[in-house]
């Protein structure tokens, strides 16, 4: 036996890591990859153009989509970690956990299309659509750290302590900070969707972003990028503790609570429209298998089959080039002005949401899949390299390591590699959630079927689109966990 | 013909102990044994005189820079990583040569770790982890090694046989030790270190362990 | 030190806020209507806020615009009572008035009545203009408008089945939803893709303000005529605004005839309509599938 198939025959990462690759082979073989506009580089030399030329005064009521970005972001994040919190104390049973794992399996803008329905364009849509999912994703993660948290002190807790004393006195002190750093984090997030949801009609800065893009009006798409990067990157100068309530109050005060919200719609819609039409055409069960049969043939199938097969691509593209990022911030690779400069290209990145890039380079490119597949590995490739990056600060190299590419291959990229496929495998789940998105960007995921569907108003297919893109993702989320337990691959608390 | 020549040069690194006044010439094919208690300021002295030297060095730090999940060939092969084209290197990563891994075995061989050539370093024992060590340093072809007490995790009997085998195989050999009947043995020469001053250099000829009780508070 | 910075991000706030709460603190009893985006979205706000200022000194209660992203958007606000009147397309029409009972269609443009749809392709495709369908056109790439216009999805669409007998997927070798109108054209004119389906107002409109370059796109086939775009409105309204609501809604639609406010649409005045006339529309939708 050779000695790469010995070396190859003892790992069961080189294993895994070879079928994922083969797999997004396959994959990529059969993946529509065409450039489809005939002249891309023009098209963006003038997208650059617009970039350095930034217009602040092109879009119609800037200040009122800038503040309401804010506000869908506060409320909602408030929500989603008051709720998750909630959630996460009674993670302990069954139903809870189901109920976190079907909330969080759906992607906030496939929420904010249903309540679109169900409250229209009032801002309980916004706040819900983010709130919802997140709670899920806080309340896994807040019950994750109560966990990992130090047992000890409980087990010294008198015996006859309440259940709540035992958790306000004991397990919460030691576990505070944990959440507040988190629910920060969440914020953040919060601020991207917000700013997407405007993809799909709700007043924030994605309203205004999604136009001047498609109308190729770039230096206003500029000034619209700069004021959201602008509110990411200050986050941790306004967003104090202190000013929460301020904030909480002042996001309630100025979204227009007055719209017109009817029962009657939310019944209709939950009683009638959702129901499969055979059901209420009275065709019986018979209409029923027909009517399924047609929408998994023409939709589900094909459609399953796009999102699986940008997902995994995506992944593997992730990983490649998460690998290729991370040493340009590496203090053991370069000087302090390569870091620098890609810092800040690492911000910008993966402060763009995938939905965005994808956006930008379907301009670009036309409707292949390659610019999902871009926007995918580069916006996770930056998170993911940007936690490496920072990781290989804490490494210790002996004196005599080798320099340049030696150093990267023999001393570092062995040293990380695991922590990067920890982050990567997290990620999976994420990706594919994204993927389904695209979708209505008009890639043929999912998300193409589920967006359809909306146009045609036909709530019934919709909802089973969107329910079985939470299939497919409850599916990965479980086959990620069993990867990393298989691989022993951990996470820590940043990468979540 | 020296390799090293300080007069006076002081040294000192953040959160070490700072040497003084260090007068040290080191010739060609000298086996130097520096002792002093921990804090003495033995690893900085070695640092200094890594930093010094004209010559090429291999080094084995007491914290061993290992890359735990590399394969004990793929770690004594980096102690050849500058005299291979870098496109060598990396196909090395993934399928090595055979000329190569039976130049790492016959390293390996009588460090006694030839079956363990191709399994992960984080599943070795801290002995069989020196030892890849010694065998990184052994494999890079300059011909000064210093290393930073380099057998502290193998028996006495093995300790004898790493440290003769270095000298066969290296022209200089500069080591840290805190076994002093084994400094004794090994070493030409014994530099003796306390509160960072050097307080004994001399040759270990008819030298007794006792002689060296006054390097340690009692 | 804090309270200073938490008094001026509250006074901000307030500043942000007013505006916003005097417009929704009255929502619910303004009358308020919306328009398919169905095209050039630039100062969209603004012109049709011109409308609404029209609408509110002729009716004399107070008008607001509220725009939305897409047709399905448009015809849910309608369905949810959010809006009550609407600039819409055929077949957003037909199906915002299947939602709503007792809405009728109000008034349409002069042009609606005869609407085309423009086939266009690239020049590099060597397509010319003729009378007859351009069977030429398989096995091109070919993009829609909107996945709800009836100009740029439903009559091109219902073309292509009726002269292929097959769905677009199968006849093209790839199809496209731009989503609107002017991107329609953007993306033929490119090259992006080969032909296209548009809106025949939107193209001659586009062609008078010189964004198009006929160098680059040209016209490869007209449709026959069809009933387009109509303002409807929800049947409900007389009971909140009063007895004949309905008809001082339409009288003064009709009565439109500044050319400024006819741009917004762009159409050169209004003439009544009636539900019946969009049966056309209908018939299509359910025979391609549209429409259940």
């Amino acid at each position: 036996m050779s000695a790469a198939a010995r070396l190859y025959r003892r790992s069961p990462l080189a294993r895994t890591l070879f079928s994922f690759f083969t797999v997004a082979l396959v994959f990529l073989i059969f993946a529509d990859l065409e450039i489809a506009t005939v002249d891309p580089w023009d098209e963006f030399g003038r997208l650059l153009t617009g970039i350095v030329t930034p217009d602040f005064f092109a879009t119609e009521n800037l200040i009122s989509a800038l503040v309401n970005t804010l506000a869908f972001a506060f409320l909602g994040v408030a929500f989603g970690v008051g709720f998750g919190f909630l959630l996460a104390l009674g993670f302990h049973s069954r139903a809870v956990r189901t109920f976190c794992v079907v909330v969080r399996a759906v992607h906030e803008l496939f929420w904010a299309l249903i309540f679109l329905q169900l409250f229209g364009l009032s801002p309980l849509t916004g706040i819900l659509a983010i709130g919802i999912p997140y709670a899920g994703i806080v309340a896994k993660v807040f019950a994750e750290i109560l966990e990992e948290a130090d047992g000890r002190a409980v087990d010294a807790a008198p015996s006859g302590a309440s259940r709540l004393s035992t958790l306000l006195f004991v397990r919460l002190p030691d576990v505070w900070s944990h959440f507040r750093t988190y629910a920060l984090y969440r914020l953040e997030c919060g601020l991207r969707s917000s700013a997407v949801l405007g993809f799909v009609g709700l007043p924030t800065l994605g309203f205004h972003l999604e136009t001047a893009f498609r109308q190729g009006r770039y230096s206003e798409v500029s000034a619209l990028l700069i004021l959201f990067y602008v509110i990411i990157a200050s986050q941790r100068l306004w967003a104090r503790r202190q000013l929460v309530p301020v904030y909480l109050i002042g996001a309630a005060l100025v979204l227009p609570w007055a719209t017109h919200i009817s029962g009657a719609n939310i019944t209709r819609f939950l009683t009638i429209d959702i129901v499969p039409f055979p059901l209420r055409n009275g065709d019986g069960i018979s209409g029923l298998i027909d009517w399924l049969w047609l929408l998994i043939s023409t939709q589900a199938l094909p459609g399953s089959i796009a999102t699986i097969q940008l997902t995994m691509i995506a992944l593997v593209a992730t990983g490649f080039l998460s690998a290729l990022m991370f040493p340009f911030i590496s203090p053991q690779m370069f000087g302090r002005p390569v870091r620098g400069i890609s810092h800040f290209a690492l911000v910008v990145i993966r402060s763009t949401p995938e939905y965005i890039l994808a956006f930008v380079f379907l301009q670009l490119w036309g409707p292949s899949m390659l610019p999902a597949i871009v926007a995918l590995a580069l916006h996770n490739g930056a998170i993911i390299g940007h936690l490496i990056g920072r990781h290989t600060e804490t490494l210790a190299l002996r004196a005599d390591a080798p320099t340049g590419l030696n150093r990267y291959a023999y001393e570092l990229l062995p040293r990380v590699y695991r922590n990067l496929l920890a982050l990567l495998f997290y990620r999976w789940e994420v990706i594919m959630r994204e993927t389904a998105i695209l979708g209505i960007l008009g890639i043929a995921t999912l998300g193409f079927y589920v967006d359809s569907a909306f146009a045609e108003l036909r709530f019934d297919r919709a909802i089973f689109l969107i329910a079985l893109t939470a299939v497919l993702n409850i599916a990965i989320d479980v086959t990620s966990r069993r990867v990393r337990a298989y691989l022993r691959l951990r996470t820590t608390l940043e990468g979540r | 013909m020296h390799i090293l020549d300080l007069a006076g040069v002081p040294a000192g690194y953040v959160g070490r102990p700072v040497l003084q006044d260090i007068h040290l010439r080191i010739e060609t094919g000298e086996r130097i044994a520096i002792v002093g208690e921990s804090g003495a300021g033995k690893t900085t002295l070695l640092r200094l005189i890594r930093e010094h030297c004209t010559a090429p060095t291999a080094i084995i730090p007491q914290d061993l820079g290992l890359v735990q999940a590399l394969s004990v060939f793929h770690n004594v092969y980096m102690g050849q990583l500058h005299n291979r084209s870098t496109l060598h290197n990396l196909r090395t990563l993934f399928w090595p040569a055979v000329r190569d891994v039976d130049a790492v075995r016959s390293v390996l061989t009588p460090l006694r770790l030839p079956d363990e050539i191709f399994s992960a370093v984080r599943r070795l024992s801290g002995g069989q982890q020196q030892r890849t060590a010694v065998a990184r340093a052994l494999f890079n072809d300059a011909p000064v090694l210093i290393g930073d007490e380099p057998v502290s995790a193998v028996d006495d009997h093995q300790a004898r046989e790493v440290l003769s085998l270095a000298s066969t195989q290296k022209e200089t050999v500069i080591v840290a030790l805190h076994d002093r009947a084994l400094a004794l043995s090994f070493a030409d020469r014994i530099i003796g270190l306390k509160d960072g001053k050097v307080a004994l250099d001399t040759l270990t000829a008819g030298l007794q362990p006792g002689d060296l009780d006054g390097l340690y508070k009692s | 030190m804090h309270i200073r910075v938490i008094g001026i991000v509250l006074a901000a706030f307030v500043f942000f806020a007013a505006p916003f709460n005097a417009i929704s603190a009255n929502a619910q009893d303004s009358f308020v209507f919306t328009a398919i985006p169905d095209q050039d979205e630039t100062r969209l706000r603004t012109r049709f806020e011109k409308v609404a200022r029209y609408l509110s000194e002729t009716l004399e209660i107070d008008v607001q615009y509220v725009p939305v992203k897409s047709y399905a958007a448009a015809v849910t606000a309608f369905r949810n009572d959010q809006v009550q009147l609407a600039w819409f397309g055929g077949l957003s029409g037909v199906q915002a008035r299947r939602a709503v009972e007792g809405s009728e269609a109000l008034a349409q443009g002069a042009e609606d009545q005869e609407f085309v749809t423009y086939f266009i392709a690239h020049a590099s495709t060597g397509l010319t203009e003729s009378p007859d369908f351009p069977k030429s056109i398989a096995g091109k790439t070919f993009t829609f408008g909107s996945k709800g216009s009836t100009s740029g999805r439903l009559m091109p669409e219902f073309h292509v089945r009726n002269h292929f007998g097959k769905s677009p997927d199968d006849v093209f070798s790839r199809v496209g939803f731009s989503g609107d109108h002017s991107r329609t054209i953007a993306l033929v004119q490119s090259g992006a893709f080969e032909v296209g389906a548009v809106n025949f107002a939107v193209w001659e409109n586009e062609l008078r303000d010189g964004r198009i370059d006929p160098e680059k796109v040209r016209i490869i086939w007209r449709t026959p005529t069809y009933p387009d775009y109509q303002w409807s409105i929800r049947g409900d309204v007389n009971r909140k605004f009063g007895p004949e609501f309905v008809e001082r809604v339409r009288t003064a639609l009709l009565a439109i005839d500044d050319p400024e406010l006819l741009k917004a649409f762009p159409r050169s005045r209004f003439i009544p309509a009636t539900n019946e006339d969009y049966t056309p529309i209908l018939r299509v939708g359910k025979d391609i599938g549209l429409i259940d």
